[in-house]
């Protein structure tokens, strides 16, 4: 474009006719005067060079002193990072994180679709958990993702949150080379209430009465061990015995305890959604073995308890299961386990799809590898027991394998 | 909200009062039974009145800031509405002009020629609504580039998908 | 015979002194600048269409990074609106933590323009060092009170999202012993300095004449010698409880600009004293308790401006009864402040382009939304 084409050229010498003057009517004001602000000229040639100068040096002797007081204008501050750090406010917002009762493992999140409602950039889903046997929406979420690259920390979801379940984090050092594990999916959000409170003391202290009195209604209405922390399950299992039945029990045994609990960089690999927060000591630290010896771990365990499986994928969208309460499911179980004994020293095939189809739950998002495998076995009723029992050989078969492949390493 | 009582006429009603009197013929009275959407207590005038009460509101009212063009797409009722908002440097509050013009014809005079500070306001409009400004020397999209076709802000303007090429796509 | 040539050259968009993606497109014969055309839209996130989309409260964080650098005003002003279209009324605790937090963000706001401007006059980092030093202070205030040191998001329709912390006042009060010596070595370090008058003394003059037809607000505005402070023209909040004075220039160049707000940074400290004095306790309430923030608006427009430090901020809102607004505009300062850039920078020379753009003391996110 050209510039003739621009508009009229205004020169100041004078004022031109087309231009107002709008001078008048004076501004009033009250409360105070107009200050015309003092132009001053140096008064010696140099001299307020020298003068500036003078604040340059008189900063520089006083920089060997540190700074110890906000009324203090000259000395250093250094902080150094990352030996240290400085410390944060309580009300300092960065990610958000999910929290999670220490002493039962259960999660204080409902599913009430509050903070997805409020999002501005729209980067929270989640899926309502389902009573695996009626299939009604029950008081807790099943599948959580928050995208961590586009949430911009505004802190409304932890507003909103009517159950204290979102909070708002203080960890600022999320940097990754892996971009997809920016989306982080539940097991990567959860933090331990003693996490939040540690950070947040006055907060949580001001929510805490209410947080759980609402959690102890909420957990009533939470059949079996639906809503519960995928790093407590184990735990919470071995102390209340609540049974078997959990496909997606390839979560660490250890629970997280304090601080920095997974963080989002090692969060959520694909493949590894179901290995989060692992305990890393006592697995091998290649990641392809590492997924083999926990699956291999857990699935020793189910071939030893003998999980009833089909009961357990029957809810595909719940990541906990049940032992059925049929009774013609249940001793097809039964039956399963005595076969999988038997089945122990046979040949494999097609190692992935048993593990696979513990790892595929609700998740709506395209962990592409893990949901290849096909839903294992359907209904409670249908033809259990050749089903239940090749599945359970195969994963013996797979256990046996790989238990051997992981004590080799 | 200021908290000083305010015993003047408020800059809407001293500018009826005053183009009734003086420029009776720049002035719209709108019906009765408007949609609520578009009824308004606002003064409108004519939109090819402008040159003439704009020179009036500045000289003789003595309201000579221009803080603001803001153009509306009323989308179901057909028209765009711009609002010339003006304030005094003697203080106080806005004096509001409301123009409407036709959606299909969205012509307006510019202002430009009395006022220079009209001049982004304008190419703003131009750009996100497609109001012409005719005397506008100068009138270039502002924010999309030059290329572009479409007018963002309309309503009838996609808020999603890749797709924006030609208007109301 | 040889003749000589004008050549186009572009300043920006990359570009260190351009205060963001800003080009400038200019004609120079020599070194003497003969047209100057601003051309805008990098920035452009079109942040009104997407406010069409997002309910108000959703709203208010895109608020935050209209004027990044000095977001609790935008806050304040968006706020503002809404109250006025929908009704809310403001408890007094609340306004005064709004007005305290709106006037550290003017400090916070001047003491980088002055640092930033002389950066680009080519005095480097100290004098910009100096000036950030400020910023800093505040900004850990602020990341105590809202949680984030830029992007506030801390005001809510009615009041503020929560009430300051018992360690505020005090820390406050601490920096405002030590404010008026960073003020008066930030000036020292400047006033008198032969370099920065020459570089600024006489350049980029805005007439009074012409500067209100102009549509120019804010310190440039009061740098051209007219004294209109929206917080005394038609103050809004509790800005007619407190004493404080109005920096006007005598001549509108960029050395009255400079000067205008360094003092503005003084009169903002003696608003912060009386509200400290003046403060109500904490019964107050920070947040009209009747005030829904899922807000809809009876059907209507409102418009709300604040004086803000570049200038008047205002949000003219049309509601259709609907929760998300009908139409959403921003009246950004910096935006119309640049207005009269290419008629200022006439006739002077490259060097000084810079440094008028500076006076202007724009910021990206609001020009081009």
């Amino acid at each position: 474009m050209s510039n003739d084409t621009l508009t009229h050229s205004i020169t100041f010498t004078e004022t031109p006719a087309t231009l107002t003057v709008v001078v008048d009517p004076t501004p009033q004001i009250t409360r105070g005067r107009a200050v015309v602000v003092e132009r001053r000229r140096p008064k010696a040639a140099g001299w307020s060079l020298l003068q500036g100068l003078g604040v340059v040096v008189d900063h520089w002797r006083k920089s060997f002193r540190k700074l110890e007081d906000p009324t203090q204008i000259a000395g250093t501050f250094t902080t150094e990072y990352p030996e240290e750090r400085l410390p944060l406010p309580e009300a300092y917002r960065n990610m958000p994180i999910l929290l999670f009762d220490d002493a039962t493992g259960h999660e204080l999140c409902t599913s009430c679709f509050q903070c997805q409602r409020i999002c501005p950039p729209q980067v929270i889903h989640m899926t309502q958990a389902k009573d695996p046997e009626t299939g009604k929406p029950v008081p807790a979420v099943s599948e959580f993702i928050i995208e961590y690259d586009a949430c911009m920390s505004c802190g409304f979801c932890a507003e909103v949150c009517p159950f204290d379940a979102i909070k708002m984090d203080h960890n600022y050092e999320l940097s990754t080379a892996d971009h997809s594990s920016l989306t982080v999916h539940k097991a990567g959000l959860l933090r331990p209430v003693s996490y939040y409170q540690s950070i947040a003391p006055t907060f949580w202290a001001e929510a805490e009465a209410s947080a759980y009195k609402k959690l102890e209604a909420n957990k009533k209405r939470r059949p079996a061990s639906i809503g519960i922390a995928p790093q407590m399950i184990e735990q919470v299992k071995a102390a209340h015995k609540l049974g078997d039945g959990q496909p997606e029990a390839a979560s660490p045994p250890a629970p997280v305890a304090t601080a920095p609990a997974p963080d989002a960089g090692s969060a959520a690999t694909p493949a590894s959604n179901a290995a989060l927060a692992t305990s890393e000591g006592d697995l091998p630290t290649d990641k392809a073995a590492r997924l083999a010896a926990i699956r291999a771990r857990n699935e020793a365990k189910k071939a030893a308890e003998q999980s009833a499986s089909p009961a357990a994928s029957a809810a595909p969208t719940a990541s906990d299961g049940d032992l059925p309460t049929d009774k013609a499911a249940r001793l097809a179980a039964i039956r399963a386990r005595n076969e999988a004994k038997k089945a122990a020293a046979q040949a494999a095939t097609d190692p992935a799809q048993p593990a696979a189809e513990g790892a595929a739950t609700a998740l709506a998002t395209p962990d592409a590898p893990l949901t290849d495998a096909p839903p294992a076995p359907a209904t409670p009723d249908a033809p259990l027991d050749e089903k239940a029992a090749r599945l359970a050989a195969i994963r013996a078969r797979n256990a046996a394998k790989k238990a051997a492949q992981a004590e080799e390493e | 909200m200021s908290t000083t009582p305010d015993t003047s006429p408020s800059p809407r009603d001293l500018l009826r009062e005053q183009l009734a009197t003086v420029l009776p013929h720049t002035l719209v009275t709108l019906p009765d039974d408007l949609p609520e959407l578009i009824r308004t207590a606002d003064v409108i005038v004519h939109a090819d009145a402008l040159p003439e009460v704009v020179p009036f509101v500045i000289d003789q009212l003595g309201y000579g800031l221009l803080s603001d063009i803001a153009a509306v797409d009323y989308v179901e009722h057909g028209l765009f509405e711009l609002v010339y908002r003006f304030y005094s440097i003697g203080g106080g509050g806005d004096l509001v002009i409301k123009v409407r013009v036709p959606r299909e014809q969205p012509d307006v005079p510019s202002l430009l020629p009395i006022l220079p500070g009209a001049r982004l306001h304008e190419r703003e409009a131009y750009d996100l609504f497609g109001i012409r400004f005719i005397g506008h020397p100068d009138l270039r999209r502002i924010y999309m580039w030059d290329e572009f076709e479409g007018f963002p802000m309309r309503k009838d303007f996609p808020k999603q998908g890749d797709n924006y090429i030609g208007e109301g796509a | 015979m040889i003749t000589t040539d004008e050549l186009q050259i572009n300043i920006g968009p990359q570009h260190p002194s351009t205060h963001g993606v800003f080009r400038m497109l200019i004609t120079v014969d020599g070194e003497t600048v003969v047209n100057l055309e601003p051309v805008f839209g990098y920035l452009h996130r079109n942040h009104e269409q997407l406010a069409e989309v997002n309910t108000y409260l959703q709203n208010m964080p895109y608020t935050d990074r209209l004027d990044y650098f000095n977001s609790m005003a935008n806050n304040h002003a968006y706020a503002l609106a809404v109250e006025k279209l929908a009704g809310i009324e403001v408890p007094e605790r609340a306004e005064y933590i709004r007005v305290m937090m709106v006037e550290l963000t003017r400090i916070l706001n001047h003491a980088g323009a002055v640092g930033f401007m002389i950066n680009d006059m080519g005095a480097w980092q100290t004098p910009l060092a100096f000036g950030i030093r400020e910023r800093e202070k505040i900004l850990d205030l602020f990341e105590m009170v809202s949680g984030a040191r830029m992007m506030c998001n801390y005001f809510r329709f009615g009041g503020v999202v929560r009430d300051i912390p018992d360690e505020f006042i005090p820390r406050l009060k601490k920096l405002l012993i030590a404010m008026p010596a960073y003020v008066d070595e930030l000036e020292r370090l400047l006033r008198e300095n032969e370099i920065l008058l020459a570089r600024s003394e006489g350049i980029g003059i805005l007439p009074r004449e012409v500067a209100v037809s102009y549509g120019v607000t804010g310190p440039v505005l009061r740098g051209s010698g007219i004294a209109y402070d929206i917080r005394k023209a038609e103050p809004y909040s509790i800005y007619d409880r407190f004493d404080f004075d109005v920096p006007v220039g005598s001549v509108g160049d960029v050395y009255d600009r400079f000067l205008v707000r360094i003092e503005e940074m003084r009169q903002s400290r003696r608003i912060l004293e009386q509200i400290i004095e003046q403060l109500p306790d904490a019964s107050g309430g920070h947040i009209n308790p009747k005030a829904r923030q899922n807000v809809r608006p009876p059907v209507g427009d409102a418009y709300a401006r604040v004086e803000s430090p570049k200038g008047e901020l205002g949000f003219y809102l049309v509601s259709d009864g609907g929760p998300k607004p009908y139409r959403y505009k921003v009246r950004a300062p910096s935006f119309i402040n640049l207005t009269p850039l290419g008629d200022m920078c006439r006739g002077y020379k490259v060097a000084d382009i810079v440094v008028i753009l500076g006076s202007i003391d724009i910021v990206m996110g609001e020009v081009d939304r």
